[in-house]
């Protein structure tokens, strides 16, 4: 607890330092038809280099000259504000700029500083707004953030229809979600088809691939951050689709015009609903859906204070007639108060509560019992930025994060045929603390550089064993409640920073390193939501990964255009994979289970995107190597991951046609995850066996596929009523993408052996009603 | 586990666009390797040992068999039992019934390498009844012969079931052990899902059910845990020394013949 107490007492005595202001303006910048906050907006002093962008709350505080001034604001698809200013007057400001009615006008605001993506020393970062997004083409027409995510370089896909995805080469399990901070431990519906995130609810994403700013810490790959919407607080607004396979509906109003604003938003699908129809009792009686909700709610008390809350909830449910139920979600909360102690000092308190559970029933003659599984976590986050002039931002903060994993345990009915199983709980308490340092220092350097401290605590009560090389158990020690094991103290280095070389030209560069404590395990391709979590333990080391990254940064036709170059190479340590044959289930010495090893990937990115204009989209490429090595596999020798990937292209095009029509169309083409397949067989038992030699040294055939959309809204006829149709196909041209391949003996002659693939999704049309109110 | 064919089923109903079809692949060769099946039990006094070599993946057969193999297994007396070739990959040693628990152990000397490996025979746990269950599955019938007993409570249990159908050689069908039922009255179903093997109406079924030690319940069943899904398949952990492939047994056994038929116990 004294590396906690310092800490405290360290920032206390900043905040204080830092408390002083003068000439600073401060304020937000919101929607003027929602309410909502703008993030990333620009707040610009006419004609000057002065400029400040609004962080995730819309909030913003610019040094400004003392006399009256011409302050800009801009947001793309908003018209552009321009006001005269007196700091000596007021300080504070809460600016709305007016939404575009039509996005089909390419508006080109003189002074408009749009080549933040070049000047920013942030690099390895993608971001886009829901709305930029809306008529990319999706499978059964589900509009999905994390199946957009996939189509950025240097992501790469989880597989047909999956929403899983994989950062650099990283693992799955080395993504950070958050959804309104909230770390969300399974982001995928039905088995991975859909992500766990409704459209409808969420405003901005943000994804760190690299350079990864202090603020975040705790999964090594990259750093997904989700805001969600905050609520019209001018108007009560519906919003709602029906779908081929999901309905969705969001309401939103005021509580307290312009103080206060809700947001509820729910989703479900009925794809089961055709199984009703079936003649069969089992076959009727059974369940395959999922749901989601968001609620949010928030007040502003005055100009400082304001107080957002909220959450998620989704489940899936899985059932077989009365045999067998299986049922999964994450659950998350979020209470978060932003304080603007003065013109140049923000803070935000959080306090979040997150979860994931799952439940298996079975209930058949011969066995009764239920599996229950849960991870959770209570996290505490006091977040600063001090705005200390316009060439120093410090941002520093703290985090207290308690995480409690209860392992799959079975429980069996009195008289069942199976004992009842009970494993123990793991516990882990993380303190972490970070400063960063964001410094323009002069025209042609700007960095962000910062540390991320971590104590990951190892604790009690539980029984921790020590395991031999085979990974049999041989001595146990039993601790109390509380008690911490072991210290894992961790100092993470962080620095991005770009030269630039002009307002078009920038060289960036980035390193950072990343601690992580929670690992997932999985022997299956496709991840389920029965895989195992646990945390570092005494056997169990830390993840870290190193990352170094390079970039060229280039913007085209006044900032129409952005171009980008990246490379970079990454070493994990304290991989971890699974023992052939691994028993992971309701296994008290599972951790005799897990092998150590390391991992390395390297690439290059290029990214090229038009994010304005009639034609908009982008273009992105990447090439890529990612192996891993463990003494136990494969003789030692390094080995491709499953997810290495060598080429990898992703297309994405939406042009507005008319007023009324939209077209998109997406394609995609990456090479075949590398695959163990058998290099001979044998016969034992009367069965044909395949013989292994090379852990993932064969490849799944490349990929490829081609999407298409419309989208139809009529002219409007209703000022209040709008609705729109999209009709889309999913892989137009029937591509039988190989999902699984397989082995067998030939039907006629079982002495040859043959390979026959399973293709999952062939065209698959689809048609989504819209409307809004 | 069966809560993952469950999923599977389910899985099945989502794709109903799938579709399957056969595919050329080039996959790698490798050299070829010995596979040693030593599977030996009480059934009756004549005791077969299988020798083979790995093939390509893509050849017409399905093994290379090993004839020049000297094959020696010494039981739980100390007595040594050889093997004698048949010339077809098989080695046979009359008058050998192991019906003592206890240890034995296997050598094979073959091309001037040495497999060796012991092994353990555990105790025959009796079956209290046996039955025929009929399962629907989408409108297609599946027939399992069920064998229900008492798991002894005070040991680690696992059991190995092979099929023939009809006369035809057997085949291997699932290992279970008492992780999740030690001690209580178990039931074991015995199925066959593939077209080609899936009991039917009025087949004559032979079941071998055998108590085996934990290093072959290990090899089994990390054969039967691969599936198109598994992350990476790799080879079972043999309990035969110097890289062979295969497995050495020796079970207490017995087998069960039933006739599929309607009539008997239903769901």
């Amino acid at each position: 607890m004294r590396f906690l107490s310092t800490i405290f007492v360290l920032i206390t005595c900043v905040c204080y330092t830092f408390a002083q202001s003068n000439q600073n303006i401060s304020g937000y910048v919101r929607d003027a038809a929602s309410g909502e906050a703008l993030i990333g907006a620009v707040v610009q002093v006419k004609d000057t280099k002065t400029a400040t962008s609004t962080n995730s709350y819309g909030f913003f505080s610019l040094k400004v000259p003392e006399t009256n001034f011409n302050l800009q604001i801009s947001f793309v698809g908003y018209e552009g504000l321009d006001i005269v200013v007196d700091p000596l007057v007021q300080k504070n400001f809460n600016f709305e700029l007016i939404p575009l009615d039509n996005v089909l006008e390419e508006v080109v605001i003189s002074g408009k500083k749009r080549n933040n993506n070049v000047t920013s020393p942030q690099m390895g970062v993608l971001n886009f707004s829901m709305d930029e997004v809306k008529n990319v083409p999706v499978l059964f027409g589900e509009r999905d953030i994390l199946k957009t995510i996939q189509m950025l370089p240097g992501v790469a896909k989880g597989g047909e229809g999956s929403s899983n995805f994989y950062v650099r080469g990283g693992g799955g399990d080395q993504n950070l979600i958050l959804l309104d901070e909230a770390t969300v431990y399974n982001a995928s519906h039905l088995l991975g088809f859909f992500s766990t995130f409704n459209s409808d609810a969420i405003k901005d994403v943000e994804l760190y691939k690299g350079g990864i700013p202090s603020q975040y810490g705790g999964r090594i790959s990259s750093v997904m951050d989700i805001r969600m919407m905050d609520g019209n607080n001018k108007k009560f607004a519906a919003e709602g689709g029906v779908g081929l396979i999901a309905s969705r509906l969001k309401l939103e109003g005021p509580i307290v015009k312009d103080k206060s604003s809700f947001m509820l938003s729910g989703r479900r699908t009925y794809a089961d609903l055709f199984l009703k129809l079936s003649p069969d009792e089992t076959v009727n009686k059974s369940k395959l859906y999922f749901y989601d909700l968001n609620a949010k709610f928030n007040y502003r008390f005055d100009d400082k204070n304001t107080v957002y809350v909220s959450g998620y909830f989704g489940k899936d449910e899985l059932g077989y007639g009365d045999l067998f139920s299986f049922d999964w979600g994450n659950a998350t909360a979020t209470v978060r108060w932003n304080h603007v102690f003065n013109e140049k000092l923000f803070s935000n308190t959080t306090l979040i509560y997150s979860d994931f559970t799952y439940n298996v029933n079975v209930s058949n003659d011969n066995s009764d019992f239920k599996i229950a599984s849960k991870i959770e976590n209570f996290n505490f986050k006091q977040d600063f930025s001090y705005y200390a002039n316009n060439k120093s931002t410090f941002r520093f903060g703290l985090n207290v994060l308690n995480q409690r994993i209860s392992p799959a345990s079975l429980n069996a009915a009195p008289g069942a045929s199976v004992n009842t199983i009970d494993i123990e709980k793991k516990y882990g308490l993380e303190l972490a603390g970070y400063a960063s340092h964001e410094w323009k220092p002069n025209d042609w350097l700007a960095m962000i550089y910062g540390v991320r401290l971590t104590d990951f605590m190892v604790r009690g009560p539980g029984t921790f064993y020590t395991y031999d090389s085979d990974g049999q158990p041989i001595s146990s020690e039993t601790y109390n409640s509380g008690k911490v094991i072991k210290h894992y103290l961790n100092v993470e280095p962080r620095l991005s920073m770009s030269f630039i070389l002009n307002q078009d030209n920038s060289i960036k560069a980035s390193y950072n390193r990343i601690v992580q404590n929670l690992h997932q395990l999985t022997n299956t391709t496709s991840s389920l939501p029965t895989d195992q979590y646990v945390l570092s333990s005494v056997n169990i080391k830390p993840q870290y990964a190193d990352q170094v990254s390079l970039g060229y940064f280039r913007n085209f036709a006044n900032n129409k255009y952005e171009f980008s170059v990246e490379t970079y190479y990454k070493k994990m340590g304290n991989q971890i994979d699974i023992r052939n044959g691994a028993d992971l289930q309701a296994n008290e010495y599972l951790e005799g289970e897990l092998l150590y090893g390391k991992g390395r990937s390297y690439g290059l990115e290029l990214f090229l995107r038009k994010r304005q204009g009639k034609f908009n989209g982008w273009i992105s490429y990447t090439l890529g190597k990612s192996e891993r090595q463990f003494e136990e596999i494969n003789e030692g020798a390094w080995f491709k991951a499953r997810q290495d990937r060598t080429h990898d292209i992703s297309v994405v095009a939406m042009y507005n046609l008319t007023k009324s029509w939209t077209l998109g169309a997406n394609f995609v083409y990456y090479t075949g995850n590398a695959i163990t397949f058998p290099s001979g067989k044998y016969e034992l038992g009367g069965k044909t066996i395949y013989y292994y030699t090379e852990r993932n040294g064969s490849r799944m055939p490349n990929y490829h596929r081609l999407d298409l959309s419309a989208t139809y809204e009529p002219n409007k006829t209703n000022k209040r009523f709008n609705s729109s149709w999209t009709f889309g196909i999913y892989n137009v041209y029937n591509r039988k993408n190989a999902y699984i391949i397989d082995f067998r003996d030939n039907k006629e002659n079982p002495n040859i052996t043959e390979a026959y693939k399973l293709a999952l999704f062939g065209a698959i049309p689809s048609v989504t009603w819209n409307f809004k109110f | 586990m069966k809560v993952l064919n469950y999923i599977v089923v389910l899985l099945s109903i989502c794709s109903l666009t799938s579709c399957e079809e056969v595919i050329d692949l080039d996959l790698n060769s490798a050299d070829p390797k010995y596979v040693i099946e030593a599977n030996l039990n009480d059934i009756n006094s004549t005791q077969t040992i299988k020798i083979s070599k790995t093939v390509n993946f893509n050849e017409p057969i399905p093994n290379e068999p090993v004839n020049n193999a000297q094959v020696v297994v010494i039981d739980v007396a100390g007595r040594a039992h050889a093997f004698t070739s048949n010339g077809s990959g098989l080695y046979t040693s009359s008058n050998f019934k192991p019906i003592t628990n206890g240890n034995y152990s296997l050598s094979v000397n073959v091309d001037g390498k040495e497999f060796l490996s012991t092994t353990t025979r555990v105790p025959y746990v009796e079956v209290d009844s046996l039955g025929i269950l009929k399962d629907e599955v989408f409108n297609e019938t599946y027939y399992a012969v069920t064998f229900k007993f008492l798991d002894p409570i005070n040991t680690a249990n696992y059991y190995k079931y092979s099929y023939s159908v009809n006369g035809k050689p057997f085949k291997f069908s699932a290992v279970f052990s008492d992780k999740f039922n030690n001690g209580l009255l178990v039931t074991h179903e015995i199925t066959e899902r593939s077209d080609a093997d899936k009991f039917v109406l009025g087949d004559d079924v032979t079941i071998l059910r055998e108590c085996i030690n934990v290093d072959v319940y290990n090899f089994w069943s990390d054969l039967q845990s691969i599936n198109p899904g598994s992350a990476a398949p790799a080879n079972p952990k043999s309990n035969i020394s110097n890289g062979a492939l295969g497995f050495f047994s020796v079970s207490s056994a017995k087998l069960y013949n039933v006739t599929i038929t309607d009539s008997s116990e239903e769901e």
